[in-house]
């Protein structure tokens, strides 16, 4: 399968403080990769860095087969990423405006389908289409994040902990729609999580720490590792 | 008399309401003070005063032209200093210097191209004739600008809730890096923005001689001062606030002028303190849940 997105020896950081140092990732079309780290790995750094809200001091990105790495963020997402941060959505919009948002580059006619298509994963949204973002619960918000971010039929979705501040359910409920996305729409997908419910449906697992890539390979790969194991699913033996 | 003046302030409140909302706007998008805008609702009525006494335009015509000319001066002045501004480490503090220096840049080419003096548009541009509301007179004048502030009102609601580039405006007061992982083009939309904010300064200016007086180079500062209590006192950041803000300007002004007209001058610096040590987040400033 073709390499959809490709990150390669990337370095960023902010400030004089370096955070990445050389990482190389590879997302396939149609894969579903999740980037496991604890707080202060660099996950969010990484994945402002590919979407072009960092600058990458070194190293290349590139999307489809084109080099992305000094490209404005706004002609990435054009390019057909999509990005949903830990913030997701703009609190002082209501929940239609920023679903239309979500498909800045759509007409409004295929904007008006693709919300009647989502309206009916997320019910919860549509009869609150006319409050305010920020008056929705975290839950609500966090669902709000996810529906905006698939509004603009993306070939890759890349979020940032889509499971913080989010109870059990409501992570359930993400999963579900986002692999029923991943698989129907045959959408790539980068998670970048801690929690390892995600793992549930990815393809393709990375670790990062220490702005390091620590560990390249499948679910089972992973589950296999002791020292993973003892890490992130607290199995001691 | 108190009749009088509560019509009166409403009035006068609405053309204060148009006189801050460009600069509220601005900051909005940009979370930059621009100290230079009562320099431009300035440039705005000297516009007005040429196109008036040059070529007999009036100044519900000069609106049109105004929009033209300061749609262009916006993205110009946008594009040449607002993105070396947020490139640096501190661009609210920057801007703040660049505004100021703007603003006096502007004031010295009036003063050295048309001189220091007092310049007016005749209120009996828009005729004679006085209208009565409750029995109280006014001149027809003031009901032109208060039907025009109207007009401005509804125009910028309906860019903000009904236009895609209005959402987008929004999107960026918000946060300016979500915007920008949703795909708008930040910049553009900031230019634009901008742009909107001048042509209402522009506006304000072109009505500023029925409302305030005569136009004069140096009336920017104290009208910069004026628009800052204002979008305070409505909600910073928040362009619609800015009416609520306009309307408790306009009042408090005419009531001052009616009972204390020797304290008046002092009024937007006592509202700006009583603001700030009460409600600093304005009279309709609210947060959002957090959770």
């Amino acid at each position: 399968m073709q390499r959809l997105l490709e990150i390669s020896n990337l370095e960023a950081g902010y400030g004089l403080i370096k955070v990445l140092w050389g990482v190389n990732l590879a997302v396939k079309q149609n894969e579903c990769v999740v980037l496991l780290g604890v707080n202060g790995a660099g996950k969010t750094t990484l994945l402002k860095t590919v979407v072009g809200l960092l600058k990458a001091w070194k190293g290349k990105v590139t999307f489809n087969s084109n080099d992305i790495t000094h490209l404005r963020s706004d002609i990435r997402i054009a390019n057909g990423i999509a990005y949903m941060s830990e913030l997701a959505i703009f609190p002082n919009l209501t929940v239609e405006e920023n679903l239309k948002l979500g498909g800045y580059f759509k007409s409004d006619k295929e904007n008006k389908k693709r919300m009647e298509k989502l309206y009916q994963y997320f019910p919860d949204l549509k009869e609150y289409k006319h409050k305010m973002g920020g008056s929705l619960s975290g839950g609500q918000r966090k669902m709000l994040g996810v529906a905006k971010t698939l509004m603009s039929n993306p070939k890759l979705v890349i979020m940032d902990e889509p499971s913080s501040g989010l109870s059990p359910k409501f992570v359930k409920r993400a999963i579900e729609v986002l692999d029923m996305f991943h698989k129907e729409e045959k959408v790539a997908m980068l998670i970048a999580e801690q929690n390892v419910s995600f793992l549930d449906f990815a393809e393709k697992t990375y670790i990062l720490d220490g702005g390091k890539i620590t560990f390249e390979g499948s679910v089972s790969e992973l589950k296999s590792n002791n020292i993973i194991r003892e890490t992130y699913f607290g199995i001691t033996h | 008399m108190f009749e009088y003046t509560v019509l009166a302030g409403i009035m006068y409140g609405l053309y204060f309401g148009l006189v801050g909302i460009g600069l509220n706007l601005i900051f909005g998008v940009m979370r930059m003070i621009n100290l230079a805008h009562g320099d431009f609702i300035m440039l705005g009525a000297f516009l007005a005063y040429w196109l008036f006494h040059l070529f007999g335009i009036n100044p519900l015509i000069a609106i049109a032209i105004s929009c033209v000319v300061f749609l262009f001066l916006g993205i110009a002045f946008y594009y040449i200093f607002v993105p070396r501004l947020l490139q640096s480490k501190d661009p609210e503090m920057l801007s703040f210097i660049l505004f100021f220096g703007l603003s006096q840049v502007i004031e010295a080419i009036i003063i050295l191209s048309f001189g220091n003096n007092q310049r007016s548009v005749p209120s009996s541009t828009f005729g004679h004739s006085t209208f009565s509301i409750l029995g109280n007179r006014f001149p027809i004048s003031w009901l032109i600008v208060t039907i025009v502030a109207i007009l401005v009102f509804i125009a910028v609601y309906w860019y903000f809730y009904h236009t895609k580039l209005g959402y987008a405006t929004r999107a960026i007061m918000a946060s300016r890096d979500e915007s920008l992982v949703s795909g708008i083009n930040v910049n553009r939309v900031s230019a634009f923005a901008f742009s909107i904010g001048l042509i209402l300064a522009s506006i304000a200016g072109i009505f500023s001689f029925f409302m305030i007086g005569a136009a004069y180079p140096s009336m920017g500062t104290n009208l910069t001062v004026i628009s800052f209590a204002i979008i305070v006192l409505g909600a910073l950041g928040n362009p619609m606030g800015t009416i609520i803000g306009g309307l408790i300007y306009g009042l408090a002004i005419m009531f001052m002028q009616t009972y204390l007209s020797s304290w008046s001058n002092l009024l937007p610096y006592l509202l700006l303190i009583a603001i700030m040590l009460f409600k600093p987040e304005g009279l309709i400033g609210k947060t959002v849940r957090s959770a």
